[in-house]
């Protein structure tokens, strides 16, 4: 590791001055920043420790129904949150399907929306990278790549994003609040994280500097709780990523959907909202038909980057999936495998 | 910066880096070892720690953020010196195997339980589910935190009792030394392997003298030039083919091409891209597709063949009613034990002390001293506690690098490998590629077997001599079939060297052979369970091999104790198949036979019991504990053979200086050949003993407050050993004992003896797999042991859970691509979800040679499990996967054919 200077300014002006230094970054929970300098692929001259900012590590309720989550929200205690749980069951149960418990108390939410992709060409420094190293190549996309994205993808990356709770939040139309050299602003979490194109080493809409203040999440989506799951395809029972995810929220009256929610997860660089698959199912008879023209909708623009074509099948599988869980209701309990589509795994209690 | 907060109850501080990571603050700055390193990238959970009373993994949670935190780790548990109710749960339901697991599962219990004092098996699960085991199969551990409130039992006897493991303590407190807990007491250097990005490339190293001059804490840069003896090492006398250091060639991904030496610090910051190798990287010879030859003595890149051939296949597959053929493959398969290698090595005098974990010190002197230039007996290796082996831990690691650099400098010299280097520069299961056929009569009987299998033995030979020739043997599973004819190539490629691993490709082979079994039971409209039964080796079987089976071989009655529950199983997934919907269930059976040690080849173990001057009684055992419990059953057999309580004797193990050569902990040899061992030298000292009292066999032996009474009847002798003129090792009586397994060389066709015992198993798993996303969950495991006698059924149950565990790995979700999966979330193993109930079956057969008829069961525990779960996935979606792991995109194509 480098050796490096580190700094624990006391306020958030503070914290973006220290942070406009070539080579800063911001160290949350450390669980990602920490795992990457390790591999060399991250060499920070400049840690910016946020973690004892004040007043970013609370969950405030908003006039309209809605929530603003401090950036420094621990994920268990967003996940474990009642009131949270309760209006965004699906945010809470992508949570908990992510990461384990020892992750969970020590991630904050802010570090969450800005982990890096799990590519392993991206983690190996012996590997050509366009990501990590503009120009150099991409050796995923002649290499293994079952895992890697068949949607929004470009010839120089191939890269997804991990985020499992980021799927349920460019559902619901997240908000994330920043405060930068430049002064405040916010982008929709589903802008937040950029597709490759021909520039993949720029991953997120944020400038130099930035830093995530806050996510809100709008009064409206709540009113998708009692129709809200979030799924995970993954290649074990817990502590993984996931293959492909989805999350999936309706509000429904009397059989017909009124409104619906649906973004997918672990296909490309970004939480992948599919708003063709919504549009279709608005107004329709909630089953198996709707599900099967969704699936499709979703997928749609869907394309192999390498050996991958299996995500895509299985992508539109899980998107129906998640419907008709998700009209089948939120369970009143999240499951004791958060996010598994085994609906057969006894429904023990995940204590919210 | 100065850091201030509670560490376990007291205000501490240190200095630190703010950016350091918590579990270095802890091990290296404040000298709590407890805390256990398997990954620094959040994977393994080995590093959980309580931070403000909630579980974190200490590997990623930097210095800075500890400050002014209560924090607790495994060593603030222990109360006034004695186990917590936790620790003491633990080591009654025998929670922990090589324990380097333990410190975070105890941790992450302590979280659950403040909240939840009696929680549920799913909170559990949940609660414990960031801390990887790869020994023990979860089971153990769910039940030790479910009942952290329950007596502790007294346990009487010796053999076959539940004793909790003799070196069981001191895993629950943190205070077993692990390879990267111990370290020299003088000033110590690090050595740093850089190793090769490329499968197959030359390389010339360039002029390191800028590196040293811009890094002063870097000593020196060790090449294949600075090598003091042999520059290869490798298993087999005939075999060493594997560079201590390149030379100019590298044949995998992960081969060290030179090394830095200096101090830790120095050493993490350099970049592997300022160090000066040219490479020139050459075409990759692969398993799928062959290449030039990569040595010299291996024409066509063929290491060996083996052949097992009985009778006429043609006759029999001619005379059959049903044939089935089949074609199988698996990858690569990593140990992933816990502890990656690590240890220190330093000179003394002329000679070299190596400290390091291993799983074969007699064998580790013999090569290092080959590689030094010195004789033998001037190595010492002191193994420490071993975090796992499961095989990867009998080939060599950090061992030469850490000797040549000691021996050049004169300073202590550690290697501590990451868990990318130690996934890199390992050995790993032998990649297969499988071609068989079986037929059998309309009744069921196999009337005949071919077997051909290529195993991909990877750049070096390791051990793949052994897998080539252990193979055949095993291949047609464990059957009485008059035509036989097995053979095996053993394939160099640029892979990593396959090496030993549980099993020693006889659970790749299974995975054909079990299927094969299936196959004609659906042609002949037989049942399973039938097929195998018809078919079953027992007493007075013969075998493929021409031997004829003894009293020991219980394969019969493991199948009869298992039929209840293998109908239940079947009963329960038809039952549940009735229901319309995208899941479906399928019930699976398996069975296997090992070979219990070497193939055909001497593996002698020899023990001494002895007792001192002081009265106190020592077993001297050279058998490694790498988790299993070798230490205890050691004790326990010794124990019942001398006619004492096990808490009677001490235990010095596994030194190549102070213990005999018990041989490797392999091959699933140690309860059956160094058992014996034990045995023979507890009845010499017994014998001695009442020899020296003048009494018949029937006597009683007591030790106490330093003397020995023999009583027999009314009369009673009491010994005084004080009294006694001690030997040059301090011993004033002592016995010893050497076992080596009767066997006879293999002849040209593989006929012959080559082992004295074999154990039998019997597994029936029940899964559901959702037909739609293509995922498989195993819902249930039986699994019926032929062990012979169990020595301690706790240690049994717990080596079958985690061969289990390794079957379900293998099966659903293991493969380990070089350079892609060297973490522990790429390549994945199971979790504490992923492992169902298993209920184990101990069949007690004694086998005539085993010790009180023990045999071994390391090995046998994973052998049948993935075959067990890929029938049951096929009874499930009627369609048979034939590429291991089964994910989702494999079951979903199998489906869609
Ligand atoms: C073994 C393992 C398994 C995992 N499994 C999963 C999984 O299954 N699903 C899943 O979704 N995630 C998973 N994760 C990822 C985990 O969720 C992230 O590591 C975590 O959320 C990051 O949060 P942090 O606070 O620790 O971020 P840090 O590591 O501190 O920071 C991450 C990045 O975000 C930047 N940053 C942090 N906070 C801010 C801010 N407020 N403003 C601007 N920049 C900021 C940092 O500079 C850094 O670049 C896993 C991680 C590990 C180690
Ligand atoms: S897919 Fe993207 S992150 Fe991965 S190697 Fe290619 S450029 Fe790098
Ligand atoms: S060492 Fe921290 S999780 Fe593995
Ligand atoms: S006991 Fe858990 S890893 Fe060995």
């Amino acid at each position: 590791m480098k050796v490096f200077d580190y700094v624990r300014p006391a306020s958030v002006a503070e914290a973006i001055a220290a942070a406009a230094a070539p080579g800063a970054v911001y160290l949350a929970g450390g669980t990602n920043l920490l795992d990457l300098m390790k591999g060399e692929t991250l060499r920070p001259d400049r840690l910016v420790d946020v973690t004892r900012l004040p007043g970013l590590d609370r969950i405030e309720w908003l006039g309209d129904g809605g929530v603003r989550i401090g950036a420094l929200v621990r994920n268990a205690a967003l996940a474990h949150d009642a009131a949270f749980a309760t209006a965004y069951p699906a945010v809470a149960e992508a949570l908990l399907s992510g990461a384990s418990a020892q992750l969970r108390n020590a991630a904050t939410v802010g570090g969450n929306l800005l982990q890096r992709t799990r590519c392993a060409y991206f983690h190996d420094p012996a590997s050509a990278c366009n990501k990590r190293q503009p120009g150099a190549g991409c050796d995923a996309r002649g290499g293994e790549n079952r895992l890697h994205a068949v949607l929004g993808w470009s010839e120089a990356c191939i890269a997804t994003h991990p985020s499992d709770f980021c799927v349920p939040l460019a559902a619901l139309d997240a908000v994330v609040e920043i405060e930068g050299p430049a002064g405040r602003r916010e982008v929709a979490l589903e802008a937040l994280h950029r597709l490759p194109g021909d520039t993949p080493e720029r991953g997120t809409a944020l400038a130099p500097g930035e830093l995530i203040v806050a996510l809100r999440l709008p009064g409206e989506a709540a009113g998708f709780a009692a129709h809200a799951r979030y799924l995970k395809v993954r290649e074990r029972t817990s502590y993984a990523f996931a293959v492909v995810s989805a999350a999936a929220a309706l509000r429904l009256e009397g059989g017909r959907i009124r409104a619906a929610r649906l973004a997918l997860g672990g296909v490309a660089a970004r939480p992948w909202r599919a708003r063709a698959a919504e549009e279709s199912l608005v107004g329709v008879e909630a089953g198996e038909a709707a599900f099967r023209r969704a699936a499709e909708a979703a997928l749609a623009e869907a394309r192999p980057s390498g050996d991958n074509a299996f995500k895509i099948e299985l992508a539109r599988r899980l998107v129906r999936r998640a419907l008709a869980l998700a009209v089948a209701g939120t369970p009143a309990r999240i499951p004791a495998l958060p996010a598994s589509p085994f609906p057969s795994v006894a429904g023990a209690r995940h204590d919210a | 910066m100065t850091l201030r907060l509670r560490l376990n109850g007291r205000p501490v501080q240190a200095q630190a880096d703010p950016a350091m990571r918590l579990s270095d603050l802890l091990r290296d700055v404040l000298g709590l070892t407890g805390t256990k390193i398997g990954c620094n990238a959040g994977d393994c959970g080995a590093c959980t720690v309580l931070l403000d009373g909630r579980q974190v993994c200490a590997c990623l949670v930097p210095a800075a953020r500890a400050e002014g935190c209560d924090i607790r780790t495994v060593e603030g548990l222990a109360e006034g010196g004695a186990l917590n109710a936790l620790q003491a749960a633990f080591l009654r339901h025998g929670a922990a195997q090589c324990g380097i697991c333990t410190p975070g599962m105890l941790m992450a219990a302590t979280d659950l339980l403040a909240r939840l004092p009696t929680p549920t098996e799913a909170q559990v699960q949940d609660a414990l589910g960031g801390v990887l085991c790869r020994c023990t199969g979860y089971r153990k551990i769910i039940d030790a935190v479910l009942d952290v409130a329950g007596p502790s039992p007294p346990v009487a006897g010796a053999m076959g009792a539940r004793l909790p493991k003799v070196d069981g303590p001191a895993k629950l407190t943190g205070a077993e030394r692990f390879g990267a807990d111990a370290l020299p007491d003088e000033a110590f250097l690090t050595i740093r392997a850089i190793r090769s990005p490329h499968a197959h490339a030359r390389f010339t190293l360039g002029d390191f003298a800028p590196l040293l001059a811009a890094h002063p804490g870097l000593l020196r840069v060790l090449t294949a030039a600075d090598l003091p003896g042999a520059r290869v090492f490798g298993i087999y006398p005939t075999g060493k083919d594997q560079p201590v250091l390149a030379d100019g060639l590298v044949r995998h991904r992960g081969e060290p091409v030179c090394a830095l030496l200096g101090d830790a610090a120095t050493l993490a910051g350099i970049p592997e891209g300022d160090v000066p190798v040219a490479w020139e990287p050459l075409p990759e010879v692969t398993f799928a597709a062959g290449g030039p030859d990569l040595h010299a003595h291996a024409p066509g890149n063929v290491l060996c063949r083996g052949l097992v051939a009985r009778g006429d296949p043609a006759t029999g597959f001619a005379a059959a009613a049903a044939r089935a053929d089949i074609a199988t493959a698996t990858g690569f398969v990593e140990h992933a034990y816990i502890e990656p290698e690590a240890g220190y090595a330093r000179r003394v005098g002329d000679g070299m002390e190596v400290v390091a974990c291993t799983q074969t010190p007699y064998m580790d002197r013999d090569e290092i001293a080959l590689i030094l230039g010195i004789p033998p007996e001037r190595v010492r290796v002191i193994p420490t506690a071993v975090g796992g082996g499961f095989g990867g831990k009998l080939d060599l690691s950090i061992q030469p690098l850490a000797c040549v650099a000691a021996w050049l400098t004169l300073r202590p010299v550690r290697m501590v490998y990451g868990r990318g280097e130690s996934m890199a520069a390992s050995t790993k299961r032998h990649p297969a590629r499988i071609a068989a056929a079986a037929a059998a009569d309309a009744g069921g009987r196999l009337t005949a077997f071919t077997f051909h299998g290529d195993f991909d033995t990877g750049a070096y030979a390791s051990w793949g001599p052994t897998v080539a020739n252990r193979v055949p043997v095993h291949a047609m599973g464990p059957y009485a079939v008059p035509h036989v004819r097995c053979t095996t190539a053993a394939l160099h490629t640029n892979g990593p060297p396959a090496g030993a691993f549980r099993g020693f490709g006889v659970p790749q082979a299974a995975i054909a052979g079990e299927a094969l079994m299936d196959m004609l039971a659906a042609q002949l409209g037989l049942d399973p369970w039938d097929i195998r039964r018809i078919n079953a080796l027992g007493e007075g079987s013969t075998t493929a091999t021409g031997q004829m089976l003894g009293a020991g071989a219980a394969l019969p009655e493991c199948l009869d104790a298992i039929r209840p529950r293998w109908q239940a199983l079947r009963q329960e997934a038809s039952d549940f198949n009735r229901q319309a919907g995208v899941l479906r269930r399928g019930a699976g059976l398996a069975c296997m036979w090992y070979g219990i040690g070497n193939t055909s080849m001497s593996n002698p173990s020899e023990m001494v019991i002895g007792i001192g001057a002081d009265g106190r009684c020592t077993l001297f055992s050279g058998a490694v504990d790498i988790g299993q419990g070798s230490n205890t059953i050691m004790v326990q057999i010794a124990a019942e053979a001398l006619g004492v309580p096990p808490e009677a004797l001490n235990l010095v193990s596994g030194d190549t200086k102070t213990t005999r050569d018990a041989g490797k902990t392999s091959a699933s040899r140690q309860s059956f050949v160094s058992g014996n061992a034990a045995r023979l030298a507890g009845a010499a000292l017994r014998a001695e003993i009442l020899r020296r009292a003048n009494a018949g066999p029937e006597a009683m032996i007591m030790l106490h407050d330093g003397r020995i009474s023999v009583v027999s009847g009314d009369a009673a002798t009491i010994l005084d050993p004080a009294a006694m003129a001690p030997d040059a090792e301090g011993l004033v009586l002592r016995g010893e004992g050497r076992f080596d397994p009767p066997t006879t060389a293999l002849d040209a066709h593989g006929q012959g003896i080559p082992y004295a015992c074999y154990a039998f198993a019997a597994q029936a798993a029940l899964v559901e797999v959702d037909t739609a996303l293509g995922t498989v969950r195993v819902l249930r495991i039986v699994a019926a042991h032929d062990v012979g006698r169990a020595v301690n059924p706790t240690l049994v149950e717990g080596q079958i859970h985690g061969g289990i565990a390794q079957g379900l790995g293998l099966a659903l979700m293991e493969e380990y691509l070089p350079g892609r999966t060297d973490n522990l979330h790429d390549y994945l193993i199971p979790t504490i979800g992923d492992v169902p109930e298993i209920e184990t079956i101990l069949v007690e057969r004694p086998d005539p040679l085993g010790p009180y008829g023990a045999k071994g069961v390391g090995e046998p525990a994973l052998v049948a499990t993935a075959p067990a779960i890929l029938n049951a996935i096929a009874d499930a979606i009627g369609a048979r996967l034939t590429r291991v792991p089964a994910t989702p995109d494999r079951v979903l194509a199998a489906l869609a054919r």
